[in-house]
């Protein structure tokens, strides 16, 4: 029997992703060819034009920033000219501009880049560690996006995997995945929190759980906290006893920030788990004046961080609070709290989370890899092993039209199982109105330009009449894609306008089709550039035994009873190797390699023979 | 003749000492002699190299000189400091843009004992961004009779740009012919940031380059290769490196390779191999 396809589950993150799968009924994290679970997902060129993605382009970032991209997450799918691409663009180092469609590029090694590239460029680095995992292509997965994620970013993530050659099955929201992971599909009846703590954001959501269906009914946060400002606490406390020790502020210093942010994450990390521990950074500057380079020493405690902490994990609670408050849920309400992200593993933000929910959280031995377990069992049950979990395709957020006022009238709630239809009737707000103007709206907000606008039309020639006695008829229409189909009819003439409005990453059909191409000479290039760098080392190594196995058969009476041609046929060998190795061709360096394989052997054996005479 | 150009050898052995590498000035104090057997300078410092034990010698500091418009910096303990050449990104005096280089001492026409620190020379457009301890405003030095820009030079009695370009060119020139390339590039890089846009310094740096970077490579072996550190951490600290080595150091955590390390250390891949060679020489690192 053909062994089935494989799937993968994907945590696509704004500081780390991760992949997973299911393995004989089981949820387990897919380690990358680094032999862990997190690929951070940052992606760089660096100073010698090579492509990085992951943990070897973070290490780089600060030496090389303008040329380094992190937390794409934060931009994709949203407009350029949108306030959180403003806003983000303040803390950005690399360059980032505006493209055709009011969407933004991403300048990076001399390109403008769709931000949905950059994702795909991290995708494609997990796509290649669950690859290497099977043994064998994959080429399906579940993605998992924050649960307030508007269709154009789901659509721009779904897109970020067709061009890492990945068939996204479905998209399902963050939180509810790190649920499934808990089995509270079928164990749980009732509203559970999820608190998200990552690298950069902090997300709450509330879910309704009830006969395995999800309904996320509130959700917030903090999308510039998270584990990243820890790590600056730390870097603070160091930069501060090294200048109160030597005079020196060694933020001036890139490769000593450098070093100091992977020192404060590793403390960070290790303080989790122990009570102390030790920061090391020799030769971490040169004084200006020269001389001998200084060394960074120091201790830092549990106690000490979380003193340096303090105020930040007090904002995880009060956002909680916050969050909580508004969508009117009380803690004691909650059947579970779960914690998910690395940063929650830190003892001082269980006992916050404790205490606010007087409760004990739900938290794995790896928190940040729930999510991607959870994904990985969606697509397991896409795959039809197991219909019990499957997710239905929903409506994110809210479809509707502005009214009067400035304000929305919803159509289509949220969380509405796709495909659906539903129909509106309005009527006219001025006296003898000629025309009305339906702008179709997505999200939550009640005043209408704090909400996405995804297209408008106007029907006109409308029957003069004072107003509200003109009616008319809003039909919204999703089908099964998710494309959304919108009508507006005159109950009174008849008469009908519609619109289609397709979520749009900001990339069109051809710039995608263009980019997928794009990727795919890419990966060929990058694959016959791998090969020939193996097939030259080879060569390189062969030549060298060849070279050794000539001298020393040179040196033994008689050439050691070798054939007459066997040294002239060598010196041949390596003489063709010579004139091939700089060759862009592999099957040349292949058959250079055989030849010097083959002298080697005879050298061998008659250097074998002649030692035994 | 042959004197004058025995002397602008010890002057470029001298610099090439500065910067660390000792061999590539002993053979250019020895290429000296030859040409200038009595020449006193040469034989000086091939002698002082040689009594404290050639590469691993302590640097010896020239008696102290008159040097005008600044202070002689202390010589700093170069010996064995051999990061200290890696040109690249990153350090404090990255910041302010400012470098401290250790002098280097030319015979000053008209004899007596005074010298000029050649270095100074050198790294005149490196000392421009130096903060002034008095500064006065722009156009009032016209009140106190000296001219806004341009009179430095004369003012000490140092030879002209040009001419330094063509000892630092002769020097790396002589330097290839030896097949020091190591010692070539650092004149060169020296030679063109007295000349930037001086198409044989390109030509001669480019070439030089190349060569030291295959060098560099062949002694690394496969750049696929994972180095380790060999060292415990206590152990470490008492090594004579400087930031950049340091930072190349502390990247390698047996899972990143050399290839990785040159997109990784923010500096040239040429400062980077040169840095990660030395390592592999002194027996800090190792692969396999």
């Amino acid at each position: 029997m053909a062994e089935s396809e494989p799937l993968i589950g994907i945590d696509l993150g704004t500081t780390n992703s991760i992949v997973a799968t299911v393995q004989d009924g089981q949820p387990v994290v897919i380690k990358n060819r680094t032999g862990v679970a997190l690929t951070p997902s940052v992606v760089a060129v660096s100073k010698n034009a090579k492509r990085l993605v992951g943990s070897i382009a973070k290490r780089q970032a600060i030496t090389n920033p303008q040329e380094t991209v992190y937390a794409a997450k934060r931009l994709i799918g949203r407009k350029f000219s949108s306030h959180e691409v403003q806003d983000a663009l303040r803390s950005l180092p690399y360059a980032v501009v505006a493209g055709q469609h009011d969407d933004l590029r991403i300048r990076m090694g001399g390109r403008d880049l769709s931000v949905p590239e950059i994702s795909a460029m991290i995708l494609q680095e997990l796509k290649a560690d669950a690859e290497a995992h099977f043994g064998r292509p994959v080429t399906k997965a579940v993605v998992t996006v924050p649960a307030y994620f508007n269709d154009a970013q789901r659509q721009a993530t779904k897109d970020a995997g067709r061009i890492a050659g990945l068939e996204v099955l479905r998209i399902i929201n963050e939180p509810t995945a790190a649920a499934l992971a808990y089995g509270f599909g079928r164990t749980v009846n009732g509203r559970v929190a999820v608190l998200d703590l990552g690298g950069g954001t902090f997300d709450v959501s509330v879910l309704e759980i009830s006969q395995g269906v999800f309904d996320v009914v509130a959700t917030g946060g903090d999308t510039y906290l998270g584990g990243e400002d820890w790590d600056n606490r730390i870097i603070e406390w160091l930069v501060f006893g090294f200048a109160k020790e030597h005079g020196l502020d060694l933020r001036k210093d890139r490769m000593a920030l450098q070093r100091l942010k992977d020192a404060a994450e590793k403390a960070k990390v290790e303080l989790s788990s122990v009570r102390e521990s030790h920061v090391n950074l020799p030769f971490i500057c040169t004084p200006p004046g020269g001389g001998a380079a200084l060394h960074l020493q120091a201790t830092l405690t549990r106690d000490k961080l979380e003193d340096l902490t303090s105020d930040l994990a007090e904002r995880v609670v009060g956002i909680t609070t916050e969050v909580l408050g508004e969508a009117g849920v009380r803690p004691s309400e909650l059947k579970e709290v779960i914690l998910v992200g690395g940063m929650t593993r830190m003892p001082k933000i269980v006992e916050a989370v404790r205490g606010y929910f007087r409760r004990e959280p739900c938290k794995g031995v790896h928190p940040e890899e729930v999510v991607a377990l959870g994904a990985a069992i969606q697509a397991h049950a896409l795959a039809g092993q197991d219909s019990e979990l499957l997710l239905l395709d929903v409506t994110p957020q809210s479809l509707g039209v502005a009214i009067a006022g400035g304000y929305v009238r919803r159509v289509i709630p949220k969380n509405t199982t796709v495909p659906t239809s539903a129909t509106e009737v309005f009527a006219t707000s001025k006296d003898f109105q000629r025309t009305v103007k339906i702008m179709v709206l997505q999200g939550e907000h009640e005043m209408a330009q704090a909400n996405e606008l995804l297209g408008e039309f106007a029907l006109t020639g409308l029957r003069e009449a004072p107003r509200g006695q003109v009616e008319i008829e809003v039909t919204f229409d999703i089908n099964a894609e998710g494309i959304v189909s919108v009508s507006a009819k005159d109950r009174g003439t008849g008469l009908r306008q519609s619109i289609t409005v397709t979520a749009s990453s900001g990339l069109t059909e051809e710039e995608l089709k263009r980019i997928i191409e794009e990727q795919r000479e890419y990966l060929l290039a990058a694959r016959l550039s791998e090969e020939l760098k193996t097939k030259r080392v080879e060569l390189d190594s062969l030549a060298r035994d060849v070279v050794d196995a000539l001298t020393r058969a040179r040196l033994l009476p008689g050439g050691g009873g070798l054939a007459a041609d066997a040294m002239p046929r060598a010196e041949q060998a390596l003489e063709h190797a010579r004139r091939v190795r700089d060759a862009e061709d592999v099957a040349a360096l292949t058959r250079a390699c055989e030849l010097l394989s083959g002298c080697l052997t005879q050298l061998r054996g008659s250097a074998q023979s002649g030692a035994r005479r | 003749m042959s004197s004058e150009r025995a002397n602008q050898l010890v002057e470029a052995g001298l610099w090439l000492r500065m910067s660390g590498d000792h061999v590539g000035a002993q053979r250019l104090f020895e290429r000296a002699l030859e040409l200038d057997p009595g020449n006193a300078r040469a034989r000086q410092y091939l002698e002082g190299g040689a009594a404290s034990g050639g590469n691993g010698a302590p640097f010896v500091v020239p008696p102290p000189a008159q040097v005008l418009g600044r202070m002689t910096p202390v010589a700093p303990a170069l010996e064995g400091d051999w990061g200290a050449w890696a040109e690249g990104k990153g350090g404090l005096e990255e910041a302010d843009s400012r470098k401290t280089p250790a002098p280097v001492y030319l015979p000053v026409e008209g004899g007596n004992n005074g010298r000029v620190d050649a270095l100074a020379l050198l790294a005149r457009e490196e000392d421009a961004p130096e903060p002034e301890v008095f500064s006065f405003p722009e156009g009032d030095t016209q009140e106190f009779g000296v001219p806004s820009s341009g009179g430095d030079t004369q003012e000490y009695g140092v030879p002209t740009g040009d001419s330094e370009l063509d000892l630092l060119l002769r020097g790396a020139e002589d330097l290839l012919e030896l097949d020091d390339h190591s010692g070539a590039v650092d004149l060169l890089f020296k030679a063109q940031e007295l000349a930037p846009g001086d198409a044989r310094v390109e030509a001669l740096r480019q070439r030089s380059e190349q060569m030291l970077m295959a060098m560099l490579e062949s002694k690394l072996g496969d750049l696929g290769r994972i180095p380790r550190v060999r060292l415990q951490p206590d152990d470490i600290i008492w090594l004579n490196l400087d930031h950049r080595a340091g930072f190349v150091l502390a990247q390698i955590d047996g899972a990143v390779t050399y290839e990785d390390l040159f997109a990784l250390s923010g500096m040239t891949r040429l400062d980077t191999a040169r840095i990660l060679a030395q390592l592999l020489d002194e027996g800090v690192i190792t692969v396999g």
